[in-house]
């Protein structure tokens, strides 16, 4: 599948001189399955705004993204929710974990929202390769936002997609976390032959970037 | 996902709230339903054969006599075919006079016993006297007679005081054979007559049609034979048609037996009052669990929004939503018409202690009822949810 953007400029940002020098504001840009794409910006120029917009979690912006092709507005609401459940997933920045259900029940309905791509033991075997495999039964508020962060991994990877939009999925892991964390997001891409679009606020060499795209 | 799902929606939702609903919704389903089954008992009350008056269901009908009918109280061929095809009308039979002068006299002297009199005579269907002696032809030893109960009331309560006579049972009676004396152009035609029944039906000596038809031939002269008084049998007398039409007509009837469309006119008027009860509070509790839905909505609104943002579709929502509310609009009609079915056992039993017959079991429109009821309240789910999922 592809992700298209044509010259989106977010209304809030629309004053901001730093847009001109951006390489997706009011650009053209496409994004293909299989591609790791890597978009680094500073605080506050737009990262979870761009993420939320490729997700279609806001339209306040001019422009257009297409997806396949098609306006993302024009897009139903059943249609958004078969994108979601088939082609793309995410990590928000925020986590998005529902706090009164445990990691496990936060996982395991991700899982069959849609007809099951894994069985539910591949919960306990990422759980584990994460190191959090102990705390599948604590209720997600009970858990340190590092732990949560994982879990939010775990949730983007449990389902199908061809593209998986990442922001800041790391900034609260330890080094060795991070790794690990990304050797497993890379394993399902693979596997999947899909792709990211990964928003940090930093350089790193976690994975082979096919793009680097400065906000 | 189902278990996961509930488990967030049910948080959300307070657990009080959802009792009071539901208790709501059934006390309004019960009186819908109670109002159905009145209605249904009411009917079989007026219709069913078990609860019919035999007296009640024979009207005797003759023409109001006033000063402007005068004279001519007779009911025409026109008005009898015009009776015959009211709906309440299910028969009617001709009342025949008698065209001759007769009066009834007792053999016995221990007992005498002299009046004039007059007969009438009514198609055998209109009889409700059953029995092997009511029959007559020319070579009978006797002429048959039927006497209202209200004879014999009058002559054991009244005359048989006031003459210093006996009092009789209708056993007595129905054993002593009468002198009837027939006045004829060439003196006195006799026979002996018997009582064989009573009967409040018709107020009248009633005599075998065979005997009023020959009789009348033989000396009743060349008199008009056009009817006066007329009988129709009708299913209900209380029935308001039927009092309003003998009304507007100008006939005349025993008011005893039609006043009972007046109780009727009440009591229909209760039932219709208990069915917009059950009607008003019926949308009543529509509205509080219409209510009940939207504020559970209302209150995991965010647990929805963040599940649609997971990709949930609205469609999945919507059907898990349906889920959760809709048996229990089941369960509530299956415990309102459970309930229904032990009040009608109650009331079956309570009723026929007083010899009222209604039905051991509740009717079947009362479940077709209940069957619309939870349609519209499938409808007011489904449609609640939508409207709320999508917004």
């Amino acid at each position: 599948m592809q992700l298209s953007i044509k010259h989106i400029v977010p209304i809030p940002l629309k004053e901001k001189t730093t847009i001109s020098n951006s390489d997706v504001w009011n650009k053209e840009c496409t994004f293909s399955s299989g591609e790791f794409v890597k978009i680094k910006a500073s605080s506050g120029s737009g990262k979870t705004t761009l993420v939320h917009i490729l997700y279609k979690l806001r339209n306040d912006f001019s422009g257009s993204v297409l997806y396949n092709q098609e306006d993302m507005r024009q897009l139903t609401a059943e249609q958004i929710a078969q994108a979601r459940q088939q082609h793309i997933s995410i990590v928000f920045q925020d986590l998005r974990l529902f706090p009164q259900l445990t990691i496990r029940e936060n996982i395991e309905l991700k899982r069959v929202l849609q007809k099951p791509l894994y069985e539910s033991n591949m919960i306990d075997t990422m759980a584990n390769r994460l190191g959090i495999g102990h705390i599948l039964q604590q209720k997600a508020m009970l858990c340190s936002y590092g732990e949560q962060q994982r879990a939010a991994i775990i949730r983007a990877l449990i389902q199908p997609f061809e593209i998986l939009l990442l922001d800041e999925p790391f900034s609260h892991l330890d080094q060795a976390n991070s790794n690990n964390a990304a050797t497993l997001i890379e394993e399902e891409c693979a596997k999947r032959n899909a792709g990211f679009i990964l928003t940090d606020l930093d350089d790193d060499d976690r994975f082979n970037y096919t793009r680097k795209l400065n906000l | 996902m189902n278990s996961i799902l509930k488990k967030l929606i049910k948080t959300a939702a307070g657990r009080t709230k959802f009792i009071f609903a539901v208790l709501g919704l059934s006390i309004a389903m019960l009186l819908i339903l109670a109002a159905v089954q009145l209605q249904e008992n009411y009917n079989s009350l007026l219709n069913s054969k078990t609860n019919q008056d035999s007296i009640a269901n024979f009207l005797v009908i003759n023409k109001q006599l006033t000063n402007k009918t005068y004279g001519n109280t007779f009911i025409s061929g026109e008005d009898i075919a015009h009776i015959r095809q009211q709906p309440f009308t299910e028969d009617v039979g001709i009342l025949k006079p008698s065209l001759f002068k007769a009066s009834v006299e007792s053999f016995s002297n221990r007992f005498p016993f002299s009046t004039d009199i007059s007969f009438e005579s009514v198609p055998s269907s209109f009889i409700d006297v059953q029995t092997k002696d009511w029959n007559w032809d020319e070579h009978s030893n006797y002429i048959p007679m039927i006497a209202p109960n209200m004879f014999l009331d009058f002559y054991n309560f009244q005359f048989s005081f006031s003459q210093n006579l006996p009092q009789l049972t209708q056993e007595n009676v129905k054993m002593i054979v009468f002198k009837v004396k027939i006045e004829t152009p060439n003196g006195y035609a006799l026979f002996n007559g018997r009582i064989v029944g009573f009967s409040d039906r018709i107020t009248s000596l009633l005599v075998p049609e065979t005997f009023m038809n020959w009789a009348n031939k033989q000396y009743g002269g060349n008199i008009n034979t056009q009817p006066s008084r007329i009988v129709i049998k009708t299913k209900d007398p209380g029935n308001p048609q039927l009092v309003q039409f003998l009304k507007d007509n100008g006939y005349a009837t025993d008011a005893d037996k039609t006043r009972f469309s007046k109780y009727r006119q009440i009591v229909s008027t209760v039932v219709n009052i208990s069915w917009i009860t059950g009607a008003v509070l019926l949308v009543f509790a529509l509205l509080i669990f219409t209510l009940f839905i939207q504020l559970t909505i209302a209150s995991c609104k965010n647990e929805i929004q963040q599940l649609i943002i997971l990709g949930a579709s609205p469609y999945q929502l919507k059907k898990f939503l349906v889920k959760q509310f809709f048996p229990q609009n089941i369960l509530i009609i299956l415990i309102s018409l459970i309930v229904l079915s032990g009040i009608q056992y109650w009331l079956y039993g309570f009723l026929l202690a007083q010899h009222i017959y209604i039905n051991i079991f509740i009717s079947y429109k009362t479940i077709i009822v209940a069957l619309l009821v939870l349609l519209i309240l499938w409808f007011t789910n489904f449609y609640t949810i939508r409207k709320y999922i999508q917004s």
